[in-house]
């Protein structure tokens, strides 16, 4: 058969085969009523808080194209603000990470100092000074009335930094809800370390990222995986459960590392510790919307964060973890296992990156719209889809679109052809 | 081999580095092996300015090494032609038969299926730069590598690699 593109491009996806529409990950337009929707009203998990160990340790990042500095207060509580000084717009830190009491150039010590005209403010978001404030503004403005744009932040379920550019957001318990209770006992039971961190800006949507985070299809492309997992016992009995909030967890499988040749000839299977109460080389695994995603796997944590930076841009940061209580020994032995696999010259990493760059490419700005399946229906085991399918309920609620439709094409094709058929498929009359 | 001089010592080093260079540059990886001790170890090393710690990304001894090439074709990888560009900054002499390298590194990558082919193909760009810190052992006149860190200051490498700079 032959197939003009366009055809060929929508010919698969229906009712019984759901998909989304490949325009979800190419409109830029699109893309800013995702981060206005989604991005800007949501909890987002940013940082650790080993990040931020001590007193006047800072770290900076970026929501939704807003710069945040997280900053640990001398009372020790973590708070979230606008990187942005309320005087004349610029950066206040420029470091991705440090701490307040470090000299530089233009301020006193525990002071966030603005290099630009001096303001400071402390640790808490409040103006401590305006260099000739008087004299320039007179009774016109008072420090108390220039203090830092705080943003909701809390830290829990293991120690996570979130944060909510809505200051008066609802609590992060009502995002998260039950979605951690797999995962509660094992990161939860004593404090948790970042070991590693390191971060791509790969040319793909963000969702194609978190997606694969969202299915294990894809461990055809993995040879490791392959070998020691999907050959292996228990594979397919691992399942999604799926939360309100569109959060999805994964349960265990012991996997089995030996399997892989490289363990056989080196290292022969020495991941014989793990995470409190998880079983030796389990593997757990918790997607939280809109774009983080915590895999516990043996050893050692990976959590992914994603931040769109374009429709067609992303920024991805991956962290290891370990436990603080970590002997240099087992910490040597997390890091090694967290790398053979996640690391950049990691087996596994590489590839995944490989796929979603190719998903970026196939499905570039201007090429005509394809249906992509999200159809695979296993009784939500390993390789059912169900994780994208909720995934793309909660987006669609949100954005008031629906991604298989996102801008009501089809369902104007069905009103004009079949008012009836219309009102049975959707209830609304045409 | 006699004592050398500190000159005669760099110029056998300068060569031992550039030889083994070439080795991995034209994916001989066989032939780099052969440039190695057999208690060789490799490490792949940054500082992260994000979370202030000193990261281990790849650490593997020789037989680890070994494996890790052996299993490149089972593994999907965006193939381009490497270029190492390595300078010598320092020799220094530990005993007769051993000596330490610090080399800067840029690693270049010339695409061939990295993105879109056929676009992108055929152009170059930098991966990574960074240091070699070597140790070198004199074996039965020949200079092997015995201990490799390469400390990367490059921190964002794109999709990463299954092949080690």
């Amino acid at each position: 058969m032959v197939f003009s593109t366009r055809d060929w491009r929508q010919r698969l996806g229906g009712p019984s085969l759901p998909f989304v529409d490949s325009r979800i990950y190419t409109d830029a337009a699109l893309f800013e009523e995702e981060l206005n929707k989604i991005w800007r009203k949501t909890w987002l998990l940013v940082a650790h808080e080993s990040e931020l160990a001590e007193p006047l340790d800072f770290r900076t990042t970026s929501i939704a194209n807003e710069p945040v500095i997280l900053v640990r207060g001398e009372d020790r509580k973590v708070r979230a603000f606008l990187n942005v000084c309320p005087h004349r717009g610029a950066l206040l830190l420029r470091q991705p990470a440090g701490n307040l009491q470090t000299e530089n150039p233009s301020g006193s010590p525990k002071r966030i100092t603005c290099m630009f005209h001096a303001w400071q403010f402390n640790a808490r978001g409040e103006c401590l000074s305006i260099p000739r404030r008087n004299a320039g503004y007179q009774d016109r403005l008072e420090c108390a009335e220039a203090s830092l744009h705080e943003l909701s932040c809390e830290v829990g379920y293991g120690g996570f930094v979130w944060v909510h550019l809505d200051g008066n957001a609802p609590k992060l318990g009502d995002h998260v809800g039950a979605a951690f209770g797999d995962l509660a006992p094992h990161l939860q039971s004593e404090p948790l370390e970042v070991f590693h961190h390191h971060k791509a800006i790969v040319r793909t949507n963000y969702k194609l990222w978190h997606e694969t985070n969202s299915e294990f299809y894809h461990d055809y492309m993995h040879h490791f995986n392959r070998v020691t997992s999907m050959q292996q016992p228990g594979y397919y009995d691992r399942r999604y459960t799926a939360f309100p909030g569109a959060h999805v967890t994964v349960s265990s499988m012991v996997v089995q590392y030996g399997a892989y040749e490289h363990e056989q000839l080196t290292i022969a299977d020495s991941r014989d510790f793990s995470f409190p109460g998880l079983e030796r080389n389990g593997w757990k695994l918790l997607d939280l919307f809109p774009g983080s995603t915590i895999n516990l796997r043996g050893s050692a944590v990976r959590v992914d964060t994603v931040t769109p930076l374009a429709v067609d841009q992303t920024l991805i940061e991956f962290r290891g973890i370990g436990l603080r209580s970590d002997s240099a020994e087992v910490r040597a032995r997390r890091i090694r296992d967290h790398n053979t696999i996640w690391g950049p010259f990691g087996r596994n990493l590489p590839e995944d990156l490989l796929g979603v760059t190719s998903q970026g490419l196939g499905m570039r700005r201007g090429a005509e719209s394809l249906h992509v399946l999200q159809g695979r229906f296993e009784d939500s085991s390993i390789h059912d889809e169900t994780g994208l399918r909720h995934y793309y309920a909660e987006w669609s609620r949100r954005i008031g679109r629906d991604a298989a439709d996102p801008y009501g094409e089809k369902q104007r094709a069905i009103a004009e052809a079949e008012p009836a058929l219309l009102l049975k498929r959707t209830g609304v009359r045409a | 081999m006699s004592q050398a001089t500190r000159a005669e010592l760099r110029g056998q080093l300068q060569q031992a580095i550039g030889e083994s260079t070439l080795c991995l540059d034209e994916r001989r990886f066989g032939d780099w092996l052969e440039r190695t001790t057999s208690e060789f170890h490799y490490r792949i090393q940054a500082y992260s300015h994000d979370i202030r710690k000193r990261m281990t990304w790849l650490e593997h001894d020789r037989a680890g090494m070994l494996a890790l090439i052996e299993l490149l074709p089972k593994h999907h990888i965006n193939h381009a032609d490497w270029l190492r560009h390595v300078v010598v900054y320092d020799v220094t002499q530990e005993t007769q038969d051993s000596a330490r390298v610090i080399s800067s590194l840029a690693a270049f990558h010339t695409d061939v299926d990295v993105d879109d082919a056929h676009v992108q193909g055929g152009s170059s760009r930098l991966f990574a730069v960074g240091r070699y810190y070597d140790r070198w052992r004199l074996v039965d006149d020949s200079w092997l590598l015995a201990d490799r860190t390469v400390f990367l200051h490059t921190r964002q490498l794109g999709l990463g690699s299954h092949v080690f700079p």
